[in-house]
């Protein structure tokens, strides 16, 4: 229990360190919102004005920032400089996409990478040869390659999947998210193979497999107790990174496949000085990071009780 | 009378960072001169259909009229709704939700609204009505886009139940016309009176043939028929319209060719234009428009500030090979900033004027001549460019070659996408800048629109322009046309010569609809006018 308190304490540190960080850095960037709270060329010196002193631009950046910071305590996070909607609206109309996205790829990640990084490390030969290619070309290649050349084949070509956009209801959604979840995917599930495959390989030469080949064992039983359980620690973890990292890194994938995900808003916030949701996707991006790896952590727990300690 | 939509789109290429720019080819040395056929009609449908889906170039930040200066807003606006005035697709401005506008002293314009229209609630439309959404504009808290054409406005009053009343500081033609652009466009007095009008969640309460259906914030945004709608020419043919956000190019142009999206229209030609074109699901279409590609002056100093060098330059260029290799064929080399679409009223003046300019075709004998005569400078002109932006990357490298051809040396300044605003609005980000492009248009067919950037203080007068201050002030006091045309060409020439802005290229509106739809306008009317309304199947 103190663990998880201890846990929660350290969250809160990360959040308010990591708005602070945000809110400085997108306060020392040269431009502003004016050209997308007036216009480009519109704007007489007063109208400057007015629009300056209704959105406090000139205010001082540590009162801003804690007056943003006080509105957030109360759960008020302010709205939308450039689209003039609450932050809330904005981002929980977008976080469903994100997470079942995210979710999705999540899956295909470890049932790939693991299975993939399995068959290669136990059985070898050829078999771990062409893993062993495939996965490289994976890594090699980057999503924004993978997903054009994906919605060219299978979209516009074959027809099979929709070019765009993320659907309506579950089922449908699922669908219109299987060419960007294997975007998401494929460079994560190929380095996760190569991390299961290596600890695995490593595991099988350990000298308390050998002894238990010596007694008899049956190789089933050493493989499950032996080999997988000692060789799921560096899998969880990177596992786990490799997830909070999908968040961020979805952003190439909703613009290529027009997903109103939070990594699209997050992007065309930062360029539009838009400080309100920038900072509130901050903290949900923190607070996704913070929660997965204590999930990551509990896991360890469960895997090897002397890590908690 | 600005724009370009650049931020977004830039964004768009940034991210999916394909590189996917049109294929550069080393510029020929002689391009062939290019003839477009520019349209402003498509086939007409034989009926509606249920439902069109059509993609914008980015989602919209607001519906709100007052917020609504840039492609995907009033692409979607035009066809909810209207102003006091219409601007229609073959450039003409006629009565809107005003039956007239009568201008009995100059600084006065007293409308006349029509009877008989109402609101998508059934309420009918009044003086109250148009005044309140007029005076939005006046507000400075309110942040209007459109300052520039209300600047001259003294006050705006119901002088009637169906008559509103607007007085003027100082006589001003542009004004009027303005109101045939979403300047003029009317909310019922309830919505006006709205924080969030414009937004997903506040709506819009307007008169015209489509009404706001829902907007599903950074989805899609639907549109459905006023069957009500007063104007029994203009009612539309399909029910629906659903408008998507799709912004990166890639996608957009996938999205068409696989049938899922019906239309689009583009200000810039996509990187995937060739597969538009050669699309066996439908077809592109050019239209005839109001927007040019430039390269704004800036300098107050320096070899750029010469008359001479500026002329030297433009008259070196090939914009030719400009059209062709930065625009894939789609833009028609100019040799004034305001094109033959401009000319709303005394085409014969306008015509006459016109040919008596210097032709916009290369002379580098005279180039090499006019740059001895400036004294060859030495000092380099920097010329800023908005960063992962094809068209500006192309079109600078060509100045370049053609700068040094000549032997005038020419510096690149590459601007972050998020900071080239900044160069419109601050003079501080201009410093040291010579000159940076910019697509540009005006909003109403009259070529004194695009001139009066030149006024004298003029926040985009960005290089001081001097000598046509005195003309634009009598032209926008001028209310006879003929009185008007003759100023408003001698101010042309003045500009033309000495090259205050550097003229390149026309871009025509690019229009793609599948062959399931036929019957929008392709003329850049389409940002004020309901060019949905035609929409529906073969």
């Amino acid at each position: 229990m103190s663990f998880l308190l201890k846990r929660l304490a350290g969250l809160a540190v990360v959040l308010l360190v990591a708005s602070f960080l945000v809110y400085g850095l997108l306060y020392l960037v040269p431009g502003g919102p004016m050209a997308f709270l007036l216009g480009n060329r519109s704007g007489t010196p007063e109208q400057v004005a007015a629009i300056r002193a209704q959105y406090r631009l000139d205010d001082p950046f540590l009162l801003r920032y804690l007056s943003w910071l006080g509105d957030a305590l109360t759960g008020d996070f302010g709205s939308s400089l450039v689209y003039r909607q609450e932050v809330a609206a904005l981002i929980g109309s977008r976080v469903a996409t994100t997470v079942l996205l995210v979710g999705y790829a999540t899956v295909l990640i470890s049932a790939g990478g693991i299975a993939m990084g399995l068959l290669a490390g136990l059985r070898g030969g050829r078999l771990d040869t062409a893993i062993g290619v495939l996965s490289s070309l994976f890594l090699a290649t980057p999503p924004f390659v993978v997903g054009v050349l994906l919605a060219i084949v299978f979209s516009v070509g074959l027809g099979w999947f929709p070019v765009f956009g993320p659907g309506e209801g579950l089922l449908d959604r699922l669908y219109h998210l299987t060419l960007p979840a294997i975007t998401l995917s494929l460079a994560s599930a190929a380095f996760l193979a190569r991390i299961t495959r290596a600890s695995v390989r490593e595991e099988l030469n350990r000298e308390h497999v050998e002894t238990a080949r010596a007694r008899g064992f049956g190789e089933r039983h050493i493989v499950r107790r032996h080999v997988l359980r000692n060789a799921s620690i560096p899998v969880v973890t990177v596992t786990g990174l490799n997830i909070a990292g999908l968040i961020a890194g979805s952003v190439v994938v909703e613009n290529i496949f027009a997903l109103d995900g939070l990594g699209s808003l997050f992007v065309r916030a930062i360029l539009q000085r838009d400080f309100a949701i920038v900072q509130a996707v901050v903290l949900v991006l923190v607070t996704a990071f913070v929660l997965i790896n204590l999930l990551v952590d509990l896991c360890y727990s469960a895997l090897d009780p002397r890590l908690s300690r | 009378m600005i724009r370009r939509a650049v931020p977004l789109a830039g964004l768009a290429l940034a991210l999916a960072a394909c590189g996917a720019g049109p294929q550069t080819q080393q510029a020929p040395a002689s391009a062939a001169p290019v003839a477009l056929d520019l349209k402003t009609s498509t086939a007409a449908a034989a009926k509606g259909l249920d439902k069109v889906t059509w993609n914008l170039p980015y989602e919209p930040q607001t519906l709100d009229p007052i917020r609504s200066f840039n492609y995907a807003e009033n692409t979607a606006l035009a066809n909810m709704c209207e102003s006091l005035l219409r601007l229609t697709p073959d450039f003409t401005i006629e009565p809107g939700l005003a039956e007239k506008a009568d201008n009995p002293t100059p600084t006065t314009w007293v409308y006349t609204i029509r009877e008989g229209v109402t609101f998508w609630d059934g309420k009918p439309l009044t003086a109250q009505d148009v005044a309140a959404s007029l005076k939005r504009h006046l507000d400075p808290a309110l942040g209007t886009w459109w300052s520039d054409y209300f600047s001259t406005v003294e006050k705006v009053e119901a002088t009637g139940p169906m008559q509103v009343t607007v007085t003027l500081k100082q006589a001003d033609v542009l004004f009027n016309q303005a109101m045939a652009t979403a300047a003029g466009a009317i909310v019922s007095k309830e919505y006006a009176a709205k924080k969030d009008l414009g937004s997903p969640t506040g709506g819009l309460m307007c008169t015209g043939p489509f009404e706001f259906g829902a907007w599903k914030s950074g989805d899609s945004l639907s549109i459905v028929r006023n069957d009500a709608y007063w104007d029994k020419a203009l009612t539309a043919k399909s029910k629906e319209i659903v408008f998507r956000f799709i912004a990166d190019e890639t996608t957009a142009v996938n999205a068409l060719r696989s049938g899922e999206v019906d239309g689009q229209y583009f200000y810039l030609p996509p990187a995937g234009l060739a597969q538009l074109r050669e699309s066996t699901t439908g077809s592109v279409t050019l239209g005839k428009s109001l927007t040019f590609w430039t390269l704004l002056s800036a300098a107050k100093d320096g070899p750029y500030a010469d008359p001479k060098v500026r002329q030297a330059l433009s008259l070196a260029l090939d914009r030719a090979a400009i059209s062709k290799v930065v625009f894939q064929g789609t833009a028609a080399p100019q040799r004034t900033l305001a094109g033959a679409e401009y000319w709303g009223y005394e085409r014969a003046t306008f015509e006459k004027a016109y040919q008596a300019l210097p032709q916009e075709t290369q002379d580098l004998a005279k180039a090499k001549q006019l740059l001895t005569e400036a004294g060859s400078p030495t000092e380099p002109i920097t010329i800023a460019i908005q960063g992962s932006a094809a068209t500006h990357e192309q079109t600078a490298n060509l100045i370049k070659a053609t700068g040094e051809a000549l032997g005038l040396k020419i510096d690149i300044k590459v601007v972050p996408v998020e900071q080239y605003g900044n160069l419109y609005s601050d003079p501080k980000a201009r410093e040291g800048v010579d000159a940076f492009f910019s697509t540009w248009y005006g909003n109403v067919p009259d070529p004194l629109d695009i001139y009066t950037v030149f006024q004298a203080g003029g926040r985009t007068n960005f290089n001081g322009y001097p000598a046509v201050d005195a003309d634009i002030k009598k032209a926008r006091a001028e209310a006879d046309p003929a009185a008007r045309a003759a100023l408003v060409t001698g101010i042309q020439d003045k500009v033309t010569r000495d090259v205050a802005w550097m003229p390149l290229n026309n871009l025509p509106v690019i229009l793609y609809m599948s062959d399931r739809v036929t019957g929008a306008v392709p003329s850049f009317p389409y940002l004020y006018y309901p060019w949905a309304v035609g929409l529906g199947a073969k």
